[in-house]
């Protein structure tokens, strides 16, 4: 880290430290310690965990209709239970800026949107409709092409275009390649996508790390 | 030829310097954040802050998050302004090379 202890110093060379010192700190200052790769993992699993579900035990009326609430509500428990268990882990310190507040709300609206446009379908029979599922595909797809446009992040951008295109194909292709279209887009989409944010953390924690010793 | 700008001297200092290039990119930052980030100890630190505090350029708030105390600081109009004006006269000073 910077030495801070000369203070005044106003020749061509501590003027050009200055710039330095700057440029670091606020590429420092921007860098995200947010862990959310986990998030993805996590929801990938919980969507294809009905999905088994309803393989393992076909034909049960009990299970097709409750193992998505289930799952959702698996889901939802543990993301906050996990989100809780970080942020005690973690000290208290931390910073806020507009973009990590502007991913996390579109985030955070696409689930309540994607949660309250599932109930509606579901209270209504009306889930099994092509529609539905691509409207479904074209949330997350939504979501990731706007996170990535804030984040100007390349890979995130492809993942959103892989939705996307789920999505389109499933009012092309027949009913019964939902399951291959929906199985695909999780692993990639979610959990893919997740293992590769969670390995970036990772490698970011560890240059942080090598920085500060 | 023309008069060579004067250099903020609360900005000047290397970790108030520090602290505002962090302040900078973000809303709001908790003492820890910035302390682990500049590398610093609490005692210069918060004698810092407190330079910063009186100059205007950051505003601080205490309260609790999760039963801890925090600290926490962000940049004011003042102090923004405050580093524009400061890297424009360390432009002029440095030719232009930034």
């Amino acid at each position: 880290m910077a030495n801070f202890e000369a203070e005044g110093g106003t020749t061509r060379d501590d003027l050009v430290q200055r710039v330095a010192l700057m440029e670091t700190m606020i590429a420092e200052g921007r860098r995200s310690t947010i862990r959310f790769g986990w998030i993805f993992v996590l929801w990938g699993l919980i969507d294809l965990a009905p999905v088994g579900w309803q393989l393992v035990v076909p034909h049960s009326d009990w299970v097709e209709i409750w193992s998505w609430p289930i799952a959702i509500a698996c889901g939802v428990a543990i993301q906050f239970l996990g989100m809780a268990i970080l942020r005690r882990r973690s000290s208290v310190a931390c910073s806020s800026s507009m973009r990590g507040r502007s991913i996390s709300a579109v985030w955070a609206m696409m689930g309540l949107t994607a949660m309250l446009y599932f109930a509606g379908a579901m209270i209504s029979h009306k889930a099994w409709q092509i529609s539905f599922a691509a409207a479904m595909l074209m949330f997350v797809g939504m979501a990731h092409g706007t996170s990535a446009l804030i984040l100007r992040w390349k890979a995130q951008g492809v993942v959103a275009c892989v939705w996307w295109i789920g999505g389109i194909a499933l009012f092309f292709l027949s009913y019964r390649y939902w399951l291959q279209i929906f199985a695909s887009e999780m692993c990639f989409g979610m959990i893919g996508f997740g293992l590769y944010a969670m390995w970036l953390e990772r490698r970011n924690r560890a240059a942080e790390g090598q920085t500060n010793a | 030829m023309p008069e060579l700008p004067e250099l903020d001297p609360v900005i000047h200092g290397k970790l108030r310097l520090a602290v505002l290039s962090l302040l900078v990119g973000v809303e709001e930052a908790d003492f820890t954040w910035l302390r682990d980030k500049t590398g610093s100890t609490d005692g210069n630190l918060g004698a810092q802050m407190m330079k910063l505090e009186e100059a205007g350029y950051v505003a601080m708030q205490k309260h609790f998050a999760e039963r801890k105390p925090q600290t926490l600081y962000r940049m004011t109009p003042a102090g923004r302004k405050a580093l524009a004006k400061y890297v424009a006269a360390l432009k002029r000073l440095l030719g232009g090379a930034l």
